[in-house]
């Protein structure tokens, strides 16, 4: 009986597979991506080697020596640099700041939003609320300079009506962090209660409404019905604030180019600095490379959540 | 009529007061744009004086001035046309890939979806270097190919992911049915599958349209005088001459920042999906 069933298994595997429609189906789907593949190596792949090729030579545009092959010299001249490490410890301190607090004010504003889901001219004040975060940073960070202008603008016109005296914000040593902490929230809070707002709508209407028949106590509804469905989409909502912050570099670059002294020099500042002030390409690539092991370990963790998510609602 | 009377029978007090709260955060987080707006139709002699002025008469001289400089309005014509330009052959190509991931789920598809991904999560100055040299090196700086090709690249990303997840939402049964019917498959994708998927095409037009007219960085290190866009202008020309012109920040701000609030307007549900890259879809 046994061998009989061997030989059966055999003689299936003998037959020759239907190799044809699979090879030419094959073929039409790699067509397919033909194109996204072309730009995707031309526009991203071709750079990135580029790239980690630069970051093993030392290479500056304004020296007269030719581009010399100095193997990991680069890695651990940037390992060793203090200024460099104070800029990556400002950048998470930044990031750290800024999402706790965008967070904290989102999710509030986000509830405030989902219990006045019918109030009056809900969609406008929507838009008023959410055009910060599509006004590219180059325009915030200039329309914040003038508000913020310590002779013309209009904030400090009312601390001096106030009785106060004038202040710079963005040249002052303690508070230009602050301020940039600050102008980033004003950005993205708007984003943060978006995602609130769709953490919140993942929750199935039918459980809300279960919960309300049974009177079960806030504390509760939140731990048993809303945290287990809209805990995913808060996760990725605030790692992709944290990949965001990051990237923040127009906008400490307008607002305040870093300064006073290095106070705001965040990571990805430094890195244009590197590049188009003092054209150390080579050691600009270096860090880079360092980036884009941090961002690619960001979109890792944001996929696992992603399939968390997609799991848990199967 | 039945509705009307339940909703007139609902306590308004506390209601009121939330719907009150709201309205007043989103006009307090409007306020520096519109602050922005406000200066753009002062008459210029009140823009730049000590105490601000809040009540006057407006007027479009700032405008019409901000316009009659010589690039203004190349800057608005440059953004148009790689934004546009860029933005549709990106929603095309990515179609087709997205097509061949949610179809055919070729060898590889999590990983290529993986890798597109952490291109937009990347920060942009760590790439500048490799593309200004490489376009340096193929004398792509300051031309429209160059940049619409990396605008494209740009765009690729978010539109196959939001266009896979439309995708993997439609039934493959009408693709099969379009088969024993004996339609070609270029009948099924374009004619059968793609009208079904317009929502996921609206989304990723308009949010990539977004990102790549708000784009700074590589506009400003690839392109020069003829493919500079608004972000490049707004930035150079705030800055002539030493002291920062406000009038004209105000004024190209404001036209620069109102289309983008009527596209929220008009595509605030999409905005979700637009913002997250086209990985979460939801209900705001």
């Amino acid at each position: 009986m046994a061998k009989s069933i061997e030989t059966l298994e055999k003689s299936i595997k003998d037959v020759p597979k239907a190799k044809k429609p699979e090879s030419k189906k094959n073929w039409f789907s790699w067509g397919l991506l033909a194109p996204v593949l072309f730009f995707f190596i031309l526009m991203s792949v071709l750079p990135t080697i580029w790239m980690f090729g630069l970051a093993f030579y030392d290479y500056t545009l304004t020296s007269a020596n030719k581009p010399k092959l100095i193997g990991f010299k680069n890695f651990f001249d940037f390992l060793a640099n203090q200024q460099l490490a104070g800029s990556v410890s400002r950048t998470f301190i930044f990031l750290l700041c800024a999402i706790i607090l965008q967070t904290f004010l989102g999710i509030l504003i986000g509830v405030l939003f989902w219990k006045n889901d019918k109030m009056p001219g809900r969609r406008i004040a929507l838009t008023l609320f959410f055009t910060p975060m599509v006004v590219t940073p180059i325009a915030t960070s200039l329309f914040w300079k003038f508000i913020l202008d310590p002779t013309l603008g209009v904030i400090n016109y009312f601390v001096s009506v106030l009785g106060f005296e004038r202040f710079d914000t963005l040249t002052d040593r303690t508070l230009a962090f602050p301020t940039l902490v600050f102008v980033d929230t004003w950005m993205w809070t708007p984003f943060m209660t978006l995602m609130t707002l769709a953490a919140l709508g993942s929750v199935p209407k039918a459980e809300l409404e279960a919960a309300r028949i049974d009177r079960l106590p806030l504390i509760r509804l939140i731990k048993t019905v809303i945290w287990p469905h809209a805990k995913f989409i808060l996760g990725l909502g605030i790692l992709l604030r944290t990949i965001d912050a990051f990237k923040t570099m127009d906008l400490a670059y307008v607002l305040t180019g870093g300064g006073p002294g290095d106070r705001t020099e965040l990571i990805a500042v430094s890195l244009y600095r590197f590049a188009f002030k003092s054209f150390k390409l080579g050691y600009s690539s270096a860090v880079s490379v360092f980036l884009l092991f941090i961002a690619i370990a960001l979109t890792a963790i944001y996929l696992y959540i992603l399939n968390a998510r997609k799991k848990a609602e199967e | 009529m039945a509705e009307t009377t339940f909703k007139a029978k609902r306590k308004p007090g506390p209601i009121r007061f939330a719907t009150l709260g709201a309205w007043g955060i989103s006009l307090l987080f409007f306020l520096p744009v519109a602050w922005i707006i406000s200066t753009a139709f002062k008459p210029k002699e009140s823009i730049v004086v000590s105490p601000p002025v809040f009540f006057f008469k407006p007027t479009f001289n700032n405008i019409t001035e901000a316009l009659s400089f010589d690039n203004t309005l190349d800057y608005f014509i440059h953004s148009i046309v790689y934004s546009f330009g860029s933005v549709t052959i990106a929603i095309l190509v990515s179609y087709l890939a997205a097509y061949s991931f949610s179809r055919y789920k070729p060898a590889g598809t999590d990983f290529l979806m993986f890798l597109l991904l952490s291109t937009r999560f990347v920060p942009a100055a760590a790439f500048v270097v490799p593309y200004f040299q490489l376009f340096n090196l193929l004398k792509l700086k300051d031309s429209y190919i160059g940049l619409i090709a990396f605008y494209t690249m740009f765009s690729i990303p978010f539109s196959v992911w939001i266009l896979k997840g439309f995708l993997d939402g439609i039934s493959q049964r009408y693709d099969e049915t379009g088969l024993v019917y004996g339609a070609s498959r270029w009948h099924i994708m374009f004619k059968v599958i793609l009208p079904q998927v317009k929502p996921g095409l609206v989304a990723s037009f308009v949010f990539n349209i977004l990102f790549v007219w708000n784009e700074f960085l590589f506009n400003f290190q690839l392109g020069g005088a003829k493919t500079f866009g608004v972000p490049v202008g707004l930035f150079t020309g705030s800055t002539k001459g030493g002291a920062i012109d406000w009038a004209y920040v105000a004024s190209i701000g404001t036209l620069y920042v109102l289309p983008l609030v009527v596209v929220i307007y008009a595509f605030q549900k999409y905005l979700l999906v637009g913002l997250t890259f086209g990985t979460v879809r939801g209900e705001v």
